[in-house]
Parts: structure tokens; C-alpha cells; sequence
């Protein structure tokens, strides 16, 4: 048989929104309670999926899916289990594939995680956040320390061998020694994977509301780069290898879907709210009308919940809009994505190569066998950098 | 359409100050007159550029003629002549004068006579012009005509039974400004059997035309096939056509002495027919031009650079053609190590410059850079050499110089008396010396000041606003060059000097004015990679020194869930900013650093 049409993207992003409660810092697509729209949810990404899938010629299967949110643990096991079989049958999951799913300690019992592993799932992201009782409850999370380390248990009980938990620093009016603790404490339990972000200012959050009004003080640029350098060295003291600016790995357990992301490469977004990366002649599939010279596609489904089912059950899809990435754009992504990992980027893509010497004399990168990395300082100034290199 | 009598001619113009309604006053006597029907009347018809109407000035003139039947029941050819309102463009105006027999000077009801008014006042009655003054707006709530119609009594000497009150707006008294033009005004005279004498009063470039000259018979007639020759300027033409504006081109056979109109002769370019310039014909020429022409020289000098060097050869283009429309704009190639190639423009004033930065960037879409304007100094060399310098940059060594000396102009300020004390301190700070002070009616003063050119071209304006509560106003005129102790003061960024930031100060203010600057610059050039400092300086001397510090931390910590467009745009905002920024070696510089200079004083 001939493919009727363009190869798929093998990385998939699946979004489920429904929290339990607003987190005051967090900024991506939620919609708190919601377990009357659950089954209708999983409906709807069923039918989006198969939407998309009809799209694609050759069914090279996925070999990475993220479900991420919002709270998919929140999702009853057997509606998570319907999920993934619907990933399955519409674009494949390839044997060995990595699939992720994003839990909050409070979901995880024990015959939740049997269930989520016998669904397929091979790697759970859980959200620990903090190992201080004060900034969980700060950071208006409903677990505490406890609960937490309760769920890593429970993970490897139920014989969970791909473990991510993500930590929080810089929070405001918390000493350092807060966050590393925390971190000394879980890497006891030798979790395969870390994610370190520093708590970040959105826009259109409360934390950003209170900010505003003064009523929380962000912590300083220098204290803020100390805890993170303080993460960064203790855990390649502990083995870790630091691939990406806020992300830790023991060996061979990098995130195989995140690296899709910052290697600029192609994947599906599906879910309210969710971001999908696809080819040219795939968009043009999809109906979309992409100019000539562009190099890529990148679409975005509506956040809100209900505007995403409605359009779903109306036309099929959930896209709410998307725009063709220009070869330029396409660079400065390039260095904007490339510069945060270890490996860099390839000097030749540089618009000026002059400027990298002189970022190079200025010890904010290194040039060495062609490919531009950058240093402490510069990894600081990241995104300043790759703005002079992306031109 | 023959020449209509002489005595049935009256030339005049409308002499107000800014906002006092001299452009609605013309749009009502267009309308009064049916030269255009009150549909077709757009708000302030003769104020034809984008730029003059956005603004509510006038830059170029222009001439209108209207017909009009008077009480006497006999048909009158009235030309209208709009005049330039702003100082910079003070030599435009005496020449519009010089081409009428009279004017109409509107006063505000509420405001009284400024200094601008002033100004032209003098210069119309130097010229012999009969004046008909007019207090306008006396339908605002804010009007005081009995006030200021003794005050232009007083002032001016005008008899108060003279003055008319009107409403521009309204249309109240129009009729009486008209009948009083015809009556009052004298009718021109000349000879019209006479050889050619025609006074360029303005002149402006038509794509499709070419030069269009606007001018004022003073003998002789002219018509199309007629072989001209410009008589300071020695070229000849043959012309292609004359007329009138009515306010559109309207051909006629020919004009004659006391007529004002325009004539036609596929000419390339302005400067071949220069304001001020006599027209005469090649075969029976005047035997001497009109008096008062003038070659108009810039006053002020700037460099305009591209932001973007390849854009060099666009801007060369495009000032090309702005000359075509304005002869009084120079440009020569300049090289700045900071900013590349460029071109030193010199201008009138810094309305001039405004104008001419926003019409190159409007019209031609230019990203442009200009560095803060300077006046020409004319610098004797230890060697005896005499040089002029209006590039502070190029200023010869310290050790090379035997003398400078700085334009001065003469200057008019009138204000409030209760801001008086302020005023003087003004002019003091910018080493004024004060010719005259004099107490006029409306609590009033009129000061007369020695000046030098280089403290008025930066903020002084501003500086004399703010001081006078907005109320002072001026009017100046070079006067002379004078000896001064002048020094370069230069800046250093990053430890290297950055030529298109010095700028030619005087030696006691070099410490203020350097320590402000550096604090300026410091507000202005945005955090970068690297810790940058910036010294003023002086004959290498550093007397100032500020740091802007390097950006601690510019990193997102997060960047997965798939949303990269959001990042890239973030970037792609920064980006777009920094296209209006001049990177002069490693740092960025906005494009208001460059201005800096003009701006020192606190607000």
C-alpha cells in the first residue's frame, strides 16, 4: 500500500486539565474540578486523535507520549487506561516507547500507580515541588512533605522504574537551605530524574497579581542563580547529568519527549490548551493554508475546557491557532533551545560568527570542535545570548 | 483671462501667532468668497503637507487668490498669501511679506500679542505694509477683546477704533475683514509696461511638473514662452506655463506687475529658483533685482545615519528628494567610527530638523539615528588657519587651537512679568547678556538678549516654557560670532570614544553638564551582557564617570509543555527593540542617547 499522505510525528503531547485546585504561581490550561466533564474529555481526545490520524500516511508508531496538565492523575485509572488505548489504536505506541504521566503525590495509591503501569505507562513526572511543609502549603499545594515521599514509595512498590520528581526553589521569603534540604532528602530515594525550576512570575497568575501589589517580594536575580548553582553542583556530585537548564538525569534516563522540545523537533499536541509542532505538508493535510518558505508549523488548541470540548464534538479538532515559523524564527528557536543544553549548537548556524568570538572572549560561551556552548555566566544571560547569535 | 487692474489688486497675508486662528480665519475667507464651497472645505485647506496639517503648522506658503465683490459694488482680485509660523523659518516669512501691500494681524482674544506675533509685526512694518488687525476668537468664554484691542493700541500703536473683532470660527465680522482688506490695504504698484521684476516668494517640486514658483509681479508681465532668467542664481528657462491657485492650479494667459501667481518653466530642482530671487527676462532684462535676497544658510548641523547600513544608499536617495521641495536642507557625506556612513545636514532650526528626521522616516521609511544638532563654530588654528567646525568631532586638538569663536543671536522674549525673574535667570545660565528690558501693557515684559546660538538650539525652548508657566514665547536673529572658551566634551563608552556623542560646550559648565550627561546616558543605554562604563571627558581629562551595570540574569527557567512560540516571541519582542538601538562595538545604544546632550537640565 502507498501512504496516502506525509509521515506523522513520533512524540506526543496529551494535555489533561482538571486540578483539584488552582496552584497561585501556575500558568498552564486547568480547569479546577471538572469530574463530570472526565468522560467527555476522554471523548473528545479520542475524537481529536483520530481526526489527526487520518492525516498521516505511513502509521509510524509513537515513541514517546507525555500526559501532562493540569492533574492527569486526577483522571480515574480506568478513564487514563480508555486514554492511552485510544493513543494506541489512532497513531501506535511502538514497543519501548517512553510514555510519561504527570501525578500529584495525593493520587498516588497503590492501586492507582498497578493500574497506571499496566496501562502502558513506563515513567511517572511526579510533582514533590517541596520537601518544606511551610512553601507546599505557600505554594497552595495540597500535599505536604509527607505525602510525597509516601508516593515515591508507593511508585516503586508498585515497580515503577522511570521516576521524574520536580522541585521548586526561589521561593520568596524562604532561605536556600529550604530548597536544599529538600533536595538532599529526596535524592535518598534515588528518583532517576529531576527537574529544578525556579518559581517564575506569569503573567495573569495570583502569584503575578500579588507580586504587583507588593505583597510578595520576588527573591533577587543573585540568590535566585545561587540555589540553582548549589542544585546544579550537588547533583553532578550525585551522578547526575545536568542536560538542560533545569533538568537532571542519571545516565540513559533523559526525558526522551522533553528532548524532542528542545532539539526543535515535531510532535503532536492534543488537549486544551496543548502545543503541537508538525511539517509543512502535515499542516496542509490538517487544512491549514501555510505559506511557501516556511519551515515548520506550530498549533495551539483553546485552554479554556469547555470551548475545547465544544469545538472538538462540533468540528473534530480543538486548534484554536497556529502560525508558520519562518527559517529565521526557526533560528533564533535554534539557539534559544540549543544553548540550554549541554551539547550547544553548531557555530555555522551563527548569523555572525564574529559575535560568538567576542561572547567567547567575554567567557559567556565556549567554541570548541565547531560547536558553541555556553559557560556559567553566559547559561545566566542565556536567552541575551542566544538573541546575539540568532541575530 | 486677462490681468485685472492694478488698482483692483490688494496683496496682503495674515501675520498671528501659533493657535491664534490664522488658518481658520483663510478657510472662512475661501468660504466667504466662494473660491471653495463650504463642502469641499476640508478644516484648514492651505496647509496642504500631511505633516503641516497634523502638526497645525505651516511650513511651506502658499497663495490663494480669492474675488471678491466689495460694497462698492466693484470686483477686487485679493491674494492671499499664508506665511511660515515658526521662527525657524523666519526668512520664508520676511520674503511673503515683501510680496504684499498689507497684512491682517489676528490676535487671540484671550492670549494678546506673543512674541512670534511680534516679530513679524516689526518685519511687516519695516516692509511698509499697512496693517489690518483683527481679534479673533471673541466667542470663546475666555475672551477679553476690549483688553487686547487696547493693548494693540498700546503695543503696537494700532488706533483702537482699527481693529476688527471676529470669530474665525463662527464666521462673526468676516465680511467686515474682508471689506476692510480692500479698503484699507493699498492697491500694489508697478509698471507694467516695465521689464520683468518678479519676486520668488516660494517655490515647490512637483513630481510631474517640476518646480512650481510662486511669485509676486513688481513690473512687467509675464506669460508661457516667455525666456526667463533668474537673477542671483543666473539661470534661464523658457517658461511652460503661468496662473493662479484658486486653491487648485488655474492657467491664465499671463500676469502682470502687482499679480501674484505661479509660473511653470521645467525647472529640476529649487535651488535654481531660490526665495528671494528676481525673475526677469532674458531678452529685455531689469536692470537691477528686487532688494533683500538672501542666500538662506543652515543654522544648525546634525548627522542622520541609518540604523541599518545598508540602508545608506536609500537615505542618500531620499534626502535627494526632499531637497527637491526644500532649499534651505543641506547634506554632505559624513563618517562616524560609531554610527558608519551618515550625512551632516544642516538646518534652519530644530522644527526644521524634527521635520525633516519625521518626514524621512514617514515618507521614506527610513530607521534613522541623528545625533544631537550643532551649531558651526568658526575655530582659528595655532597655525593661524581659520576653520569652520560644525561636527563636534572634528574639533581640532586642544593644542591646535588658538580661538574659537560661537554664533550669537539677538533674541526677543516676551513674558508674563510675574515669570520675568525666571526668564532672566534663563538667559543668564545660558550666558545671555541683556540688551534691553522693557515693560509692556497686560503685566508684560520684552527682553532683549545677546545669545549664544549654541545654548538656544538645545533645550532652551523647553527650559523657557516650563519656566513661564508655557506663557513666554521667542523670536531671535544671528547676530554676530564672538570669541568664547569653548571645549570639546567627549564620551567615552566601554572605554572607547564614541565620536557621535561629543558635543562643544563651555568650559564652566563642562563639569555639570558632563557629570549630567554620563548620568543620563546611564538611564538611557539599557543593561547588557557585559558592565558598561561611560566617561565624559574632556582634552582627555576624565571628569565624570558612571556605570551601567551588567544584567545579572536573563534565563527562562522553565521552557517545556511544548509552548515555544510564547519564548520565541518573547525574544522576538526584545529583538524588534533592539533594532532601534546603534550597537557601537559591543553595546547597544537607543537611539535618544544620541540626543542626550539636548536634554541635561532637570524638567
Amino acid at each position: 500500500m502507498t501512504p496516502a499522505g506525509p509521515a506523522g510525528p513520533r512524540a506526543l503531547y496529551l494535555h489533561v486539565p482538571f486540578c483539584e485546585r488552582l496552584c497561585p504561581y501556575c500558568d498552564f490550561a486547568v480547569h479546577v474540578g471538572g469530574a463530570a466533564l472526565h468522560r467527555r474529555y476522554v471523548d473528545a481526545v479520542r475524537s481529536e486523535l483520530e481526526t489527526v490520524a487520518a492525516a498521516v500516511a505511513d502509521r509510524r508508531p509513537l515513541t514517546s507520549v507525555f500526559v501532562g496538565g493540569g492533574t492527569p492523575s486526577r483522571l480515574p485509572a480506568p478513564l487514563l487506561q480508555r486514554l492511552l488505548e485510544a493513543v494506541g489504536s489512532a497513531l501506535g505506541i511502538a514497543g519501548g516507547a517512553e510514555v510519561t504521566l504527570e501525578a500529584n503525590p495525593s493520587d498516588v495509591v497503590p492501586a492507582a500507580a498497578a493500574a497506571w503501569l499496566a496501562a502502558g505507562v513506563t515513567r511517572v513526572s511526579l510533582g514533590v515541588q517541596s520537601l518544606d511543609d511551610d512553601v507546599l502549603r505557600q505554594l497552595g499545594r495540597a500535599h505536604d512533605a509527607a505525602a510525597a515521599l509516601g508516593a515515591i514509595r508507593v511508585l516503586r512498590e508498585a515497580g515503577l522504574r522511570h521516576l521524574s520528581c520536580d522541585l521548586i526553589y526561589a521561593i520568596p521569603g524562604r532561605p536556600a537551605a529550604s530548597f536544599a534540604a529538600g533536595l538532599e532528602q529526596l535524592l535518598e530515594f534515588h528518583p532517576e530524574h529531576l527537574s529544578c525550576y525556579e518559581l517564575t512570575v506569569e503573567p495573569g497568575t495570583r502569584l503575578h497579581r500579588q507580586v504587583a501589589r507588593g505583597l510578595v517580594r520576588p527573591l533577587a536575580p543573585a540568590a535566585a542563580l545561587a540555589q540553582h548553582w548549589g542544585a546544579v553542583d550537588r547533583l553532578q556530585r550525585a551522578g547526575y547529568d545536568h542536560y538542560e537548564v533545569s533538568n537532571f538525569a542519571r545516565p540513559g534516563e533523559r526525558c526522551r519527549h522533553n528532548l524532542v522540545y528542545w532539539r526543535g523537533g515535531l510532535y503532536w499536541g492534543i488537549g486544551a490548551g496543548a502545543h503541537g509542532h508538525l511539517p509543512v505538508p502535515l499542516a496542509r493535510r490538517l487544512g491549514l493554508e501555510v505559506p511557501a518558505g516556511t519551515a515548520s508549523v506550530r498549533l495551539w488548541n483553546h485552554r479554556a475546557t469547555p470551548r475545547y470540548l465544544g469545538q472538538v464534538e462540533r468540528d473534530g479538532h480543538g486548534r484554536a491557532g497556529w502560525e508558520g515559523v519562518r527559517r529565521d524564527q526557526r533560528r533564533l528557536e535554534r539557539w534559544l533551545l540549543g544553548l540550554r543544553r549541554p551539547e550547544g549548537v553548531r557555530l555555522a548556524t551563527a548569523r555572525d560568527r564574529a559575535e560568538a568570538r567576542a561572547l567567547a572572549v567575554a567567557a559567556l560561551v565556549t567554541v570548541v570542535g565547531g560547536r558553541v556552548r555556553v559557560t556559567r555566566r553566559g547559561a545566566e544571560l542565556l536567552d541575551q545570548v542566544a538573541l546575539r547569535l540568532a541575530g | 483671462m486677462p490681468a485685472s487692474p492694478i488698482e483692483r489688486v490688494r496683496n496682503f497675508s495674515i501675520i498671528a501667532h501659533i493657535d491664534h486662528g490664522k488658518s481658520t480665519l483663510a478657510d472662512r475667507l475661501l468660504e466667504r468668497t466662494g473660491t471653495v464651497s463650504a463642502r469641499d472645505m476640508t478644516e484648514q485647506l492651505l496647509d496642504t503637507m500631511e505633516l503641516e496639517r497634523e502638526r497645525g503648522i505651516t511650513i511651506k506658503a502658499q497663495a490663494v487668490r480669492l474675488n471678491h465683490v466689495a460694497e462698492d459694488g466693484l470686483g477686487y482680485q485679493l491674494n492671499l498669501i499664508d506665511t511660515p509660523g515658526h521662527v525657524d523659518f523666519a526668512y520664508e516669512v520676511s520674503r511673503a511679506l515683501a510680496a504684499c501691500e498689507g497684512a491682517i494681524l489676528v490676535v487671540d482674544a484671550s492670549q494678546g500679542i506673543e512674541a512670534q506675533t511680534l516679530a513679524n509685526v516689526y518685519k511687516a512694518l519695516d516692509l511698509g505694509l499697512t496693517l489690518v488687525p483683527v481679534v479673533n476668537k471673541i466667542d470663546l468664554p475666555a475672551a477679553e477683546p476690549a483688553r487686547v484691542v487696547e493693548e494693540i493700541e498700546r503695543v503696537l500703536g494700532l488706533p483702537a477704533a482699527q481693529t476688527l473683532l471676529a470669530s474665525a470660527r463662527t464666521g462673526d465680522g468676516i465680511d467686515q475683514v474682508l471689506e476692510q482688506v480692500v479698503r484699507r490695504i493699498p492697491a500694489p504698484t508697478g509698471d507694467r509696461a516695465a521689464p520683468l521684476q518678479a519676486l520668488i516668494f516660494d517655490s515647490k517640486y512637483d513630481a510631474y511638473r517640476g518646480v512650481i514658483i510662486y511669485v509676486r509681479l513688481m513690473a512687467g508681465r509675464i506669460a508661457a514662452g516667455t525666456q526667463i532668467r533668474m537673477m542671483a542664481g543666473g539661470a534661464t528657462f523658457t517658461v511652460d506655463e503661468v496662473g493662479f491657485f484658486r486653491p487648485q492650479m488655474t492657467e491664465v494667459d499671463e500676469l502682470a506687475a502687482g499679480e501674484v501667481g505661479y509660473l511653470i518653466a521645467s525647472i529640476r530642482d529649487v535651488r535654481d529658483a531660490k526665495v528671494g530671487d528676481t525673475v526677469t527676462t532674458v531678452e529685455r532684462p531689469a536692470m537691477s533685482a528686487l532688494p533683500g535676497y538672501r542666500q538662506v544658510t543652515p543654522m544648525v548641523w546634525a548627522g542622520v545615519y541609518p540604523v541599518e547600513g545598508d540602508a545608506y544608499a536609500d537615505l542618500r536617495e531620499a534626502l535627494g528628494r526632499l531637497q527637491l521641495n526644500d532649499a534651505a536642507l543641506t547634506y554632505e557625506p559624513e563618517t562616524s567610527v560609531a554610527l558608519g556612513f551618515g550625512y551632516r545636514c544642516g538646518f534652519l532650526g530644530l522644527l526644521h530638523l524634527d521635520i525633516v528626521q519625521e518626514r524621512l522616516e514617514r515618507e521614506f521609511g527610513l530607521d534613522l539615528i541623528t545625533t544631537a544638532p550643532s551649531v558651526a563654530y568658526r575655530v582659528t588654528t595655532q597655525a593661524g588657519e581659520e576653520l569652520w567646525v560644525d561636527n563636534p568631532a572634528q574639533l581640532p586638538d586642544a593644542g591646535q587651537i588658538a580661538a574659537i569663536a560661537e554664533p550669537r543671536v539677538e533674541a526677543e522674549l516676551l513674558t508674563p512679568r510675574e515669570a520675568l525673574g525666571q526668564v532672566m535667570e534663563l538667559c543668564q545660565e545660558r550666558r545671555g547678556e541683556m540688551l534691553h528690558l522693557e515693560y509692556q501693557a497686560g503685566e508684560r515684559a520684552l527682553l532683549r538678549y545677546d545669545l549664544p546660538l549654541g545654548e538656544i538650539i538645545s533645550d532652551f525652548y523647553d527650559q523657557l516654557k516650563s519656566r513661564s508657566r508655557g506663557y513666554a514665547s521667542l523670536d531671535y536673529q544671528l547676530r554676530s560670532y564672538r570669541p568664547a572658551e569653548l571645549v570639546k566634551l567627549d564620551v567615552l563608552v566601554a572605554g572607547s570614544r564614541v565620536d557621535a556623542l561629543s558635543s562643544i560646550i563651555h568650559r564652566g559648565r563642562a563639569a555639570t553638564q558632563g557629570r549630567r550627561l554620563v548620568e543620563r546616558l546611564r538611564e538611557l543605554i539599557p543593561r547588557q551582557l557585559f558592565e558598561v562604563p561611560i566617561q565624559a571627558a574632556v582634552g582627555g581629562r576624565i571628569i565624570a564617570r558612571e556605570t551601567v551595570p551588567a544584567l545579572r540574569k536573563d534565563v527562562l527557567a522553565k521552557c517545556y509543555g511544548g509552548d515555544i512560540t510564547r519564548k520565541r516571541k518573547l525574544l522576538e519582542k526584545q529583538r524588534e527593540g533592539k533594532k532601534r538601538m546603534k550597537r557601537v562595538g559591543n553595546v547597544e545604544i537607543p537611539q535618544e542617547a544620541f540626543m542626550a546632550v539636548l536634554r541635561l537640565e532637570q524638567p
